[in-house]
């Protein structure tokens, strides 16, 4: 197999896509036949069009990896799909509303509410989905993990209510970036690549700044995503050290002196 | 593309993909060990692959704006002759009308790149651009005997309605994303796309709407993890074939991740680093940085163990004896057996408290547990916390994610680790104790 075949070349699919024309290998008929083997295909397509598509499909052989490939440190159930995501689906094009019974972050059944579903996020860190949702009476936004929600309803939204709502979302989701320096302790240069995997899913860019031998990188990030930034300093420890960013300094301060706190009150354990 | 500019191409984009683009010109080259002069020139072709996109703002990572990931277009860079590049469009677009034969494609062609300075094509031409496009799966051959006609064969997505192939869409981007390898999957969303449209444009209700195209969002994606699946399939061959193999190793943790091949041979022995030899055995995939390994044994039957991005240039070596193969990965899977990445080293065992957080809250802390700590196991348990333990090879690979629970997290065994974490806890806070 061959990832480099000469029809997936810029330039041939230019020219290709003047006369609307496109191609499928055999090779990307047999990744999609390994990835109908998986329980979500299941849930994600109708036993008739899993049909159709299987019978496309007849004479392609899924390529044998699971025995050479192994996967370490991912999530154990793996999450990566949910049966509710092809309903919500349904109901985002139909561009209608829902009627949704969900848990709270508590874990307690609540009353059913009414919203409408905007986005649907998948965290690579967490492995697990969650919806972004237009709260009909509060007119909040929303966000709830796709394993705390027991149902959805289809429910009729008048058309003229979908893109304001939608605008609305896109204003209150766009909260204000934030930007911190981070340094690489120079005695951890040698690490310099692993450093930057850890913060490669982040806008940044990297300076290196030659007389002092050391490296910076300039984060942005949404305000809600400064959790994960800590859990990726917390991650890399002592090789970096919070430069800018007041919030993250204050944070790290703080988790380090109750950890130490934790530590010396079991140390005669 | 030569198969050096090639190795080049990737390191350089992945350089790109971790920095953001953001060192001087100087910097770069330097890093890449290449001259500032073949520098520029990799820049301009990777533009011309790109189009006109900057290239810094190209890995501004922005999660709302999409799910294509911009280093799949690596693998659109293969290069063409001009002649191919103008031939090959004008028999796919042909052959999507109707099925043909060699001999009428011929005639297409010939008409229509009349007015190209190029000489025309000849049958033997067409016929070797027909069996590559039937070897790969592009087209197929009509049932009946000779002249064989050929049809593109887009059975899969024709068969579909628009409904279902907006379905398949979502399900194929679903997986490219989460699942690995990805690339061909990337490939197939890029192509369902265009299907999609087609299927939309034939339709006679005109409702297309162009966030069909980005279902999902997806947070904290590793951009460099698809550049290593480039080596993936051959190397997944070789271990099938039993082959050893031999590559150029430029360990990440040098400052250089390629040295340019030097044409002078005068120069070649202090610039590239010795050759390495090895029977490979198995691929790891690290979920934790998004990293790739590959391990086997020396001829000796050491086990040795790579980063894949730093492999360059692969050669395919003698075969192995199969028993021996064996003997040697059933050697290696119980090595790694207790390995949280790829540590083969003594093997502890590693206990550690963690905090629950404080009511109503839900208890993610053993949510988080439970779902990344691989296979260790939960012993006890009582309102306040509970105690994690796992058996594993070396301290050093569980040590960032144990670290990572911050203050809800707290060490008890071995003694050695739970000594280096007060160490660097206290570390941590004098250096944030001056704010």
């Amino acid at each position: 197999m061959n990832l480099f075949e000469k029809i997936f070349s810029y330039q041939l699919a230019s020219r290709l896509e003047e006369t609307a024309t496109y191609t499928l290998t055999s090779q990307e008929r047999a990744w999609l036949k390994m990835m109908l083997e998986q329980p979500a295909a299941l849930h994600a397509l109708d036993p008739q069009t899993l049909h159709k598509i299987g019978d496309c499909l007849l004479e392609e052989e899924i390529p044998q990896l699971q025995q050479a490939l192994i996967e370490k440190a991912g999530s154990a159930d793996g999450q990566t799909y949910s049966p509710l995501l092809r309903p919500l689906r349904l109901i985002m094009r139909r561009r209608q509303a829902m009627e949704i019974q969900r848990l709270n972050k508590h874990g307690q059944l609540i009353p059913t509410q009414y919203g409408v579903p905007w986005k649907l996020e998948f965290s690579m860190a967490r492995r697990e989905w969650y919806l972004l949702w237009y709260n009909l009476r509060t007119r909040a936004a929303m966000t709830t993990r796709l394993i705390h929600i027991q149902s959805v309803v289809e429910m009729v939204l008048p058309e003229d209510q979908y893109e304001p709502i939608c605008q609305r979302m896109q204003e209150i989701c766009s909260v204000e970036r934030q930007e911190a320096v981070i340094q690489l302790l120079p005695m951890y240069n040698m690490e310099l690549t692993r450093i930057l995997h850890a913060f490669s899913c982040f806008d940044k860019r990297v300076e290196f700044v030659a007389e002092e031998q050391t490296y910076y990188i300039h984060l942005n990030f949404a305000g809600n995503e400064s959790e994960y930034v800590l859990n990726r300093l917390r991650f890399l420890g002592k090789r970096v050290r919070v430069i800018q960013g007041d919030h993250l300094k204050r944070r790290m301060h703080e988790t380090a002196t109750r950890a130490l706190a934790r530590y010396e009150q079991n140390a005669d354990k | 593309m030569a198969k050096e500019s090639f190795d080049k191409e990737i390191q350089f984009l992945r350089l790109l993909a971790l920095t953001g683009g953001n060192y001087d010109r100087q910097q770069f080259a330097g890093r890449l060990g290449i001259s500032v002069h073949t520098f520029d020139k990799t820049i301009r072709r990777l533009k011309e692959v790109n189009g006109d996109a900057d290239f810094a703002d190209l890995f501004r990572y922005n999660y709302a704006d999409s799910a294509e990931p911009v280093l799949l277009f690596l693998y659109r860079a293969k290069s063409m002759k001009e002649s191919e590049s103008r031939r090959l469009p004008i028999i796919l677009t042909a052959l999507k009308q109707e099925s043909m034969t060699a001999a009428a494609l011929l005639d297409i062609c010939d008409e229509q790149l009349m007015d190209s300075h190029a000489a025309p094509p000849d049958e033997k031409t067409i016929r070797s651009d027909l069996r590559y496009l039937e070897e790969i799966g592009v087209i197929c051959r009509e049932p009946g005997g000779r002249p064989y006609r050929y049809r593109l064969n887009n059975d899969l997505t024709e068969c579909l309605t628009r409904e279902e192939l907006i379905e398949l869409y979502e399900f194929v981007d679903i997986m490219a994303n989460t699942q690995i390898p990805s690339v061909q999957g990337y490939l197939l969303r890029d192509n369902l796309k265009k299907a999609l449209k087609a299927a939309t444009s034939e339709s006679s209700d005109d409702s297309w709407q162009e966030e069909w195209l980005e279902p999902f969002s997806y947070r904290y994606h590793y951009d460099a993890r698809i550049l290593d699946e480039a080596h993936l399939y051959t190397l997944l061959r070789l271990i099938r074939e039993h082959r050893f193999i031999s590559f150029q190793y430029y360990s990440p943790s040098r400052k250089r991740s390629y040295t340019a091949q030097n044409t002078n041979p005068l120069f070649t022995q202090d610039s590239e680093p010795r050759r390495q030899h090895m029977l490979p055995l198995r691929v790891v995939y690290d979920h934790q940085y998004g990293r790739w390994y590959l391990l086997g044994t020396t001829p000796g039957g050491r086990i040795v163990k790579y980063r894949m991005d730093g492999i360059v240039d692969i050669t395919a070596e003698e075969e192995a004896d199969t028993l021996l193969c064996e003997q040697h990965t059933a050697k290696l899977d119980e090595h790694t057996r207790y390995s949280w990445l790829v540590d083969t080293g003594r093997t502890f065992t590693v206990r550690a408290r963690f905090f629950k957080p404080a009511l109503p809250q839900n208890d993610f802390i053993q949510e988080r547990v439970r779902m990344q700590g691989q296979w260790g196991e939960i012993i006890e348990e009582d309102s306040r916390s509970f105690i994690y333990e796992i058996k594993v090879n070396g301290y050093t690979e569980i040590r960032p994610w144990l670290r990572s629970f911050g203050s809800s997290c707290e060490v008890l065994e071995p003694a050695a680790l739970r000594n280096s974490l007060i160490e660097e806890w206290k570390e941590l806070m004098s250096d944030y104790e001056s704010i």
